[in-house]
């Protein structure tokens, strides 16, 4: 498989590992989105994975044309981190063509790549501008710039949506698919939720060093989120509890109560075997969102995390 | 490799682009200059001004007393004792005194002084002293020339045992010479160094350019770039400073090169730089910002002003306890040493004793500022505590 493979990662900071025993895949051609609450240890992943410092355990290979080296080599790397700026006395042009010299990208190559992205974001007319006259999205979009010059196979983008208006957020969306459709291996990390689920092929979810859930988005869902009825009806909860297919229960309002399902219970086997009669306004059913399951992990993170490695034991239906 | 000369090259073209360096490299020897020339010219203009003292003289000596007196001091006669203060009021003169039988016989006077200028005072006193002198000198037998004889001070010339300690002049001045300048430079381009750490930190581009270089290579690119720079601009003000010099004073380059040890200003000169860039580059990637630098973090940015401490010890004694301590210790050799070449024959022992040591410290400093740099070019928004330091050293490397 091309692309990037991590293998049991762990690093220690004086006492405490803060990533540990951490694996997982990035294929080629996908965006892989790696999330988890603040101090997850995600920054510390991904400079790992650069080879910005160096896991005390484990190995990370990457995988390109069927060429596996260990780590990733620096020229195929584009890195756009959280914390991130620009030399602000220097000129976006000589900022462009300095990082992408250091990734021996020839200097007219890059101008003429420089160009056609400023013009893409329409920023031709700041290429020669200090960095002190862009305001904060234009420094932004130049940062984004930086990072995917140079063409990488393998991109991290850190947080690349934070202090975006919309539609640069959506120019940003469709450019990262585009870098994705092209063949590079897209690591993303974001605390938009909304945009990982629209934007990521795969999920892998850190908490407190360790991974909490991984793989591809459809089937975390499928695996890790109930399904939740919401059912407005004169009825009472009981007559509904009867079907033994019901986890837990919440009312919503006077008549109104969401019934999450227990794991594996099909949403169709629930509504058959909801007690004939039952008068029913309002029914929808609905999976938790990528939101909640992360809500779920930052909050009530050791419970159910346990819960979860019941789940990964094989301890449902 | 390529990486270590992109980064340089980056450092120096990012410089010589910069207004602020531009004009720091203009101004430097202006203000050279000025600090050279504003003394000699404050003590021209500060020619004492003409003071005047009123005199009673029942002596006769008033003719006397004024030629021993400097121009600047003026004696005029009054007769009466009774005025005379009011008269110094009034003309806002410097004092009056009286010179009459008992000032011979006792040699006491009171001189009344309205301005007190010590050395207006201090010179009338002396002059007094001297008429007093020639008084009593006339009332007795000793002649003028006699007591020329009686008076004059030893002459003393210094003569060094062996011919090659002799100082020679220009020596002397070349080597402070090179030793101000180059020790300038290692200081400005040690602080060029922290701050260009500390900005890129500020700036956020430390990770950035860490995915394409390794640290080690990041931090080497900047000493390698700012030497660069720092030997442009020696070059560039050697070529403005020597036309001026020459214009100045009588001054052959070749003589002047000839006349300062190469090797020793070129070895310590190195050595220096190596030591304190690699201290200010590692001491820059432990700073969010210089304002708020630590107790810890300003005594290393204090380090090279011990050099000066020792340079009046040094001068006054090329030979001296302090002086071989100072020219051995390696945070102070660098200066130390370029100087004392200048200034004596440093024993050959020394001068190879405080080599080893200065590259030994040197070699230490910069494995100790690597693992500093790798560490703390990553660390975001507040100074490094020295704990916090020491426990990066300790880190294992990656």
């Amino acid at each position: 498989m091309d692309g990037l493979q991590v293998q049991g990662i762990r690093k220690v900071y004086g006492s405490t590992a803060v990533v540990d025993n951490v694996s997982f895949e990035a294929p080629q051609g996908r965006i892989l989105g790696v999330l988890g609450p603040n101090g997850a240890g995600k920054t510390t992943i991904i400079r790992m994975i650069m080879g910005i410092t160096a896991p005390d355990q484990g190995d990370i290979y990457f995988t390109d044309n069927s060429v596996k080296t260990k780590g990733v080599p620096f020229s195929t790397i584009g890195y756009l981190p959280e914390e991130r700026g620009l030399y602000k006395e220097a000129k976006v042009m000589s900022i462009l063509l300095f990082l992408s010299g250091l990734k021996d990208v020839p200097k007219a190559q890059a101008k003429e790549r420089a160009m056609l992205w400023l013009r893409k974001f329409e920023l031709e007319d700041y290429a020669y501008k200090k960095v002190e006259q862009l305001s904060k999205g234009m420094a932004q979009k130049v940062q984004f710039i930086a990072s995917i010059l140079h063409e990488p196979k393998f991109i991290v983008l850190d947080e690349p949506f934070s202090g975006l208006d919309p539609v640069s957020q959506d120019i940003f969306k469709e450019e990262i698919r585009a870098l994705a459709n092209s063949g590079a291996t897209v690591l993303l990390s974001s605390h938009q939720m909304n945009i990982v689920e629209a934007l990521c092929d795969e999920i892998f979810l850190i908490h407190k060093g360790k991974e909490v859930v991984k793989g591809n988005l459809e089937s975390i869902k499928e695996r890790y989120g109930s399904f939740r009825v919401d059912l407005l009806s004169s009825a009472p909860k009981e007559a509904v509890l009867e079907t033994h297919m019901v986890e837990s229960v919440e009312q919503l309002a006077e008549e109104r109560y969401r019934y999450t399902l227990k794991d594996g219970i099909k949403p169709l086997d629930f509504v058959q075997a909801l007690p004939s009669g039952l008068d029913v306004r309002d029914l929808t059913i609905t999976r938790p969102s990528l939101h909640d399951i992360f809500v779920n992990v930052a909050q009530g993170g050791a419970s159910y995390e346990g819960s979860l490695e019941d789940r990964q034991l094989g301890n449902y239906a | 490799m390529k990486g270590l000369w992109k980064i340089a090259n980056w450092e120096i073209t990012r410089n010589l682009t910069n207004k602020q360096f531009i004009i720091g490299l203009l101004l430097t020897p202006v203000l050279m200059g000025l600090f050279a020339g504003v003394p000699i010219l404050l003590d021209r203009l500060n020619q004492p001004s003409l003071s005047t003292y009123y005199v009673v003289d029942h002596l006769g000596e008033l003719a006397s007393l004024q030629a021993l007196l400097p121009e600047n001091i003026a004696l005029k006669e009054h007769q009466d004792s009774g005025s005379i203060a009011d008269v110094v009021r009034d003309t806002n003169s410097s004092g009056y005194f009286t010179l009459d039988q008992s000032f011979i016989t006792t040699g006491q006077i009171d001189v009344v002084y309205n301005d007190r200028s010590m050395e207006t005072l201090s010179t009338v006193k002396g002059s007094l002293t001297a008429l007093l002198q020639q008084i009593r000198l006339a009332h007795s037998d000793i002649s003028l020339e006699q007591l020329a004889f009686v008076n004059a001070p030893a002459q003393v010339r210094e003569v060094a045992l062996d011919e090659e300690l002799e100082p020679q002049t220009m020596h002397m001045i070349v080597a402070m010479v090179f030793t101000v300048l180059v020790f300038f430079l290692i200081l400005t381009s040690g602080t060029m160094l922290m701050q260009s750490a500390l900005q890129e930190k500020r700036d956020r581009m430390a990770e950035v350019v860490l995915s394409s270089v390794r640290s080690v290579q990041l931090m080497q690119g900047k000493i390698l770039g700012h030497f660069l720079l720092g030997l442009m601009q020696l070059i560039f003000w050697i070529a403005i400073g020597l036309p001026i010099a020459r214009y100045f004073w009588d001054f052959s380059i070749m003589e002047a090169l000839a006349a300062v040890d190469v090797p020793v200003i070129l070895f310590f000169g190195l050595g220096g730089y190596l030591l304190y860039s690699a201290l200010f580059v590692g001491l820059g990637a432990t700073m969010e910002d210089l304002q708020s630098a630590s107790n810890s973090q300003s005594l290393v940015i204090m380090l090279p002003a011990l050099s000066f401490l020792f340079l009046g010890p040094v001068i006054s004694n090329p030979d001296g306890t302090i002086a071989v301590f100072a020219s051995i210790f390696p945070f102070t050799s660098p200066a130390i040493m370029m100087l004392r070449s200048g200034l004596t024959v440093v024993p050959l022992w020394q001068t190879l004793g405080s080599a080893a040591l200065l590259l030994l410290t040197a070699w230490v400093i910069i494995l100790l500022a690597s693992k500093i740099f790798r560490i703390g070019m990553l660390m975001y928004g507040k100074n490094a505590s020295f704990k916090e330091v020491v426990k990066w050293i300790h880190y294992k490397e990656s």
